[in-house]
């Protein structure tokens, strides 16, 4: 388990070239502080999310993850927001079917103008990971540890557990 | 209803019966080589009660027995009686009491193969170390001891069988630890269905085979029988539960199981009779045969059957990173029955299509295992038959085999030119089996 | 059921279509059935045994069943929301497919018994009872008589219901555990008329998005992405959850999916394939009540 009292949620970001990822970059150059949980990767459109993305993240050890692009009717693929809206729409409400807290999953607009927003959705996002702790339930689920802990420690557990955590029927 | 196959084959009834019934022959050269039943070693009677007693103490102890248990699954929960009987299922789990147990029940859903081939397992782990050298930790074989109370017999007999592959060009570790580390007693069957043959793959509703003690239900309880060095072991912990059969009481509750498996043994034996000797050469001898031409026809090439089978053992083996530089290597069950099995990088797959793969399914059966390993690969457990999505029955597509083995052994000229004088596409392509 | 015997009859005496896929009775109960003779129509059955979703075979990856020819396919109202499912992803032209429809009072749950089963509460297959396509609407030929509503039986809603109530942290321990028994065999996907990738992403490995060993990490992505690749596109036949050799409540899921859309896009499934999927379609006023 993590400890509660030095928790810093690992935060990742799956983010728009057009819109979010210059809007960051804008709330970068405009020095607005920020928590630094978030780790940023760029796609070039919210339609290229695939919910995998998110689902890895939280195998390889994110507490909460951003997934944020431009407006309605600003997509520079024209409809590229429009179909994440939708696949998204469904996707956070099938996680949340099958016990993952929708408060570690956040949903943006942010324009390329808007650093403050951003700056917002980070603050928000890790304030409420923070609160939630660490997504230990997921990241144990092979019964490895997570990257945080000792990552050698963490591979001999999952050999020993071999017969044990990972399938009931082999317990 | 389908026509019934050339000769001998019954589908509007409730069993199967070869007409020309000819009769399986033990220890033919390379039929069938199994090791020789133990002999009993010891007799007891555990009452009931006394067997529920041990089962909540070793749970108590922490250390479960596995049991064939009842499921109660996210929406049907098979200790509800109002649950339809079909829907009712049982699994081989470690039980937390006697109240779980489902013993002599429908046949758990999975085998008892995962205890000693999970579903997936990790052979080693790895990590580069800061030289760049890479790291390799074996996965320890070290397992704690366990019981397994009321396995079916047909389950435990697969055991046996596997450990000749297991110990082939390699003798694999974790299988033979596991193996090792386990001490079996299953309980004589006597809820046979019409999936089940056994009796047509040289055994019976009671074999011992593969088992250390062998239970069979008589009045008030079970007759156990010890079969070897572990199960004396497990007698001898629990004196308590094993009580020694009252002289004078000993002949009449042995004379009570010998009928209780006759009985069960006479039931299976009607549902089929094979012939293994012409089987494996008709199997040999007809790889292009037409017959194969439709079997594959309402295949979903989901591999339930090798999923639900305790002798099938074909595993992947897959390197998950957790991280960069270090990871894991596991093993994963996998089944010749899925279209990537056979497939090469090149893209190629010689296996083209479900036809294919399911007479490989019976060719390894059949005739491969038991040509290399002298052991059929099949307990004729019937799991197959039964958890297969589209209703393949391999009890039906055995003895349609066994038909067209002895029609042709009866000619013996025509036999080698078969495949090549019938026509695929006059086959009618119906139920496979029949064609 | 004569008509329908006649039907499949007179399509493959007149050369119409070269095979009619329907079901037979057999020794196990029913199964699929790949009729090329006129001769062979009278095997063919239409019961409460009939439970497998015939659509399956239509697949374009079922490179066998279309060897044979010209397909008729027998279908029951799910039978045929998958054939439109798959005429509205442009898996083949209408044409290329003849329908027959039966009228339909429900099916077991599994296909077993020499007779086809009376049904009742216990025995019906959890899809059945509130069906809505009983007289499939869009197919060539609709036969046999109709049919008395199916029993009421505790619902999936009852079901999703009571899992909707708890904690995510409750929900995820009860899907862990569930998920636990999954052994990645894929039997869900092959049985499903709409999982018909020629390659699934599961088995991709450059990258390996998806674990294959199937401890529950690996689990939860197989069931998170096979759900989410059938969200309103998952008719609700029931056969993944038939075919799971382990029991895996996959009907909640699906079912779940149904609900989402529904109540997000308003979306229905239906055997009319005119009518377009959610997903992959989009209006410029879609709810973002999720969105900050
Ligand atoms: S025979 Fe049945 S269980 Fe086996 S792969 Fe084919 S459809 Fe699946
Ligand atoms: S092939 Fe079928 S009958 Fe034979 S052992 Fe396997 S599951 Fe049982
Ligand atoms: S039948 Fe297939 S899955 Fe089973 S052991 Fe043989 S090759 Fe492997
Ligand atoms: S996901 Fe399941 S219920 Fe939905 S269409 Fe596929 S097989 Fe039918
Ligand atoms: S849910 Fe069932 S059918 Fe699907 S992969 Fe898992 S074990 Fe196989």
């Amino acid at each position: 388990m993590t400890d509660l009292s030095t928790f810093e949620p690992r935060v990742t970001a799956f983010v728009c070239n057009w819109c979010t990822y210059t809007g960051a970059d804008l709330a970068g150059t405009s020095r607005l502080h920020m928590a630094s949980n978030v780790r940023i990767v760029r796609l070039p459109c919210t339609g290229r999310i695939d919910h995998l993305f998110i689902v890895k993240a939280f195998e390889r050890g994110a507490d909460g993850v951003i997934v944020s692009g431009c407006h309605p009717a600003d997509c520079h693929y024209t409809a590229g927001n429009y179909h994440a809206r939708r696949r998204f729409g469904v996707f956070r409400e099938l996680l949340t079917f099958m016990g993952i807290d929708p408060q570690r999953l956040t949903f943006s607009w942010v324009s390329a103008s808007e650093g403050r927003k951003w700056q917002d959705v980070v603050n928000e996002t890790v304030d409420r990971v923070r609160r939630l702790g660490p997504f230990d339930s997921y990241h144990g689920l092979a019964g490895a540890a997570t990257a945080a802990d000792d990552p050698f420690a963490a591979i001999e557990a999952t050999a020993a557990s071999s017969d044990a955590p990972e399938h009931r029927g082999a317990s | 209803m389908s026509k019934p196959a050339k000769g001998d084959m019954k589908t509007d009834g409730a069993q199967l019966k070869t007409t020309k019934a000819t009769k399986a022959t033990k220890a033919k050269p390379g039929a069938k080589a199994n090791d020789a039943i133990a002999t009993v070693r010891q007799r007891f009677l555990v009452s009931a009660d006394a067997l529920a007693a041990l089962v909540d103490k070793l749970a108590a102890a922490g250390t479960p027995a596995v049991a064939p248990a009842w499921t109660a699954d996210g929406t049907t929960d098979a200790t509800d009686a109002t649950v339809a009987a079909t829907a009712r299922e049982t699994e081989y789990r470690s039980v937390s009491g006697a109240a779980e147990l489902a013993l002599g029940e429908r046949l758990p859903r999975l085998s008892l193969k995962q205890y000693f081939l999970p579903p997936t397992e990790v052979l080693f782990s790895y990590r580069r170390n800061g030289g760049g050298e890479v790291e390799l930790t074996p996965a320890p074989t070290d397992f704690a001891a366990q019981v397994v109370l009321g396995a079916r017999p047909c389950d435990t007999a697969a055991l046996p069988i596997v450990d000749k592959v297991m110990n082939w060009d390699y003798a694999d570790e974790l299988w033979n630890a596991r193996r090792a580390a386990t001490t079996i007693f299953s309980l004589a069957c006597g809820v046979e269905d019409d999936s089940c043959f056994c009796s047509a793959v040289f055994l019976d509703p009671a074999t011992a085979q593969g088992a250390d003690g062998l239970l069979t239900p008589v009045d008030d309880g079970y007759l156990v029988e010890t079969l070897s060095d572990k199960g004396d072991a497990f007698a001898a912990a629990h004196p308590e539960s094993f009580a020694a059969l009252a002289a004078g009481t000993d002949k009449a509750a042995t004379e009570q199981a010998e009928r209780f498996r006759a009985a069960a043994g006479e039931r299976v034996a009607g549902h089929l009779t094979l012939d293994h000797e012409r089987l494996r050469n008709w199997l040999e001898n007809h790889f292009d045969d037409p017959f194969w031409a439709t079997l594959g026809l309402r295949c979903n090439g989901c591999g339930v059957c090798a999923s639900v089978c305790p002798t099938c053992h074909c595993f992947d083996i897959v390197d998950e990173p957790e991280s960069v530089g270090r990871g894991v290597r596991r093993r994963n069950w996998d089944t010749c029955q899925t279209c990537v099995f056979t497939l090469h990088a090149s893209g190629h797959n010689p296996r083209a299509d479900q036809n294919a793969r399911y007479r490989q399914r019976i060719e390894h059966k059949f005739h491969v295992y038991p040509f290399k390993f002298g052991d059929v690969l099949c307990t004729g457990c019937g799991r197959c038959s039964r958890a297969c999505p589209t209703s393949q029955d391999l009890a039906e597509i055995l003895a349609a085999i066994n038909a067209k083995a002895a029609g042709e052994s009866a000619a013996p000229d025509k036999a080698g030119k078969a495949s090549k004088a019938a026509k695929g596409a006059d086959a009618a392509p119906t139920t496979g089996a029949d064609s | 059921m004569s008509d329908l015997q006649d039907t499949a009859r007179r399509l493959l005496d007149e050369g119409t279509v070269q095979v009619v896929i329907g079901w037979e009775a057999s020794r196990l109960g029913a199964r699929p059935v790949f009729v090329t003779s006129a001769d062979d129509c009278d095997k063919l059955i239409f019961d409460t045994r009939c439970v497998h979703n015939l659509a399956t075979f239509l697949n374009p990856r079922r490179v066998q069943v279309a060897a044979l020819g010209k397909a008729a396919v027998v279908v029951k109202g799910c039978d045929a929301k998958a054939v439109a499912g798959l005429l509205r992803e442009a898996q083949f032209e209408r044409d290329a497919v003849v329908t027959i429809g039966v009228r339909c009072g429900g099916v077991v749950s599994e296909p077993s018994g020499l007779e086809p089963p009376e049904l009742t509460s216990a025995n019906v297959a959890a899809r059945c009872p509130g069906c809505d396509v009983r007289e499939p609407a869009s197919v060539d030929f609709l036969v046999g008589e109709a049919q008395p509503e199916p029993p009421v039986t505790t619902s999936l809603n009852e079901r999703i219901g009571e899992l909707d109530a708890l904690s995510p942290a409750e929900r995820f321990a009860f899907w862990t555990g569930e998920l636990s028994r999954c052994t990645q065999c894929y039997a869900c996907r092959q049985a499903c008329p709409l999982c018909y990738c020629e390659r699934c992403i599961v088995e991709k490995s450059q990258p390996q998005w998806i674990e294959t060993s199937p401890h529950p990490r690996g689990n939860f992505a197989w069931h998170l992405t096979r759900a989410q690749h059938l969200a309103g596109r998952c008719v609700g036949c029931g056969e993944c959850e038939r075919a799971c050799p382990v029991g895996i409540p996959l009907g909640l899921i699906n079912r779940k999916l149904q609900q989402v859309v529904h109540e997000l896009y308003g979306y229905t499934v239906t055997d009319d394939p005119a009518v377009p999927a959610p997903i992959g379609a989009y209006a410029t006023d879609d709810t973002q009540d999720f969105i900050k």
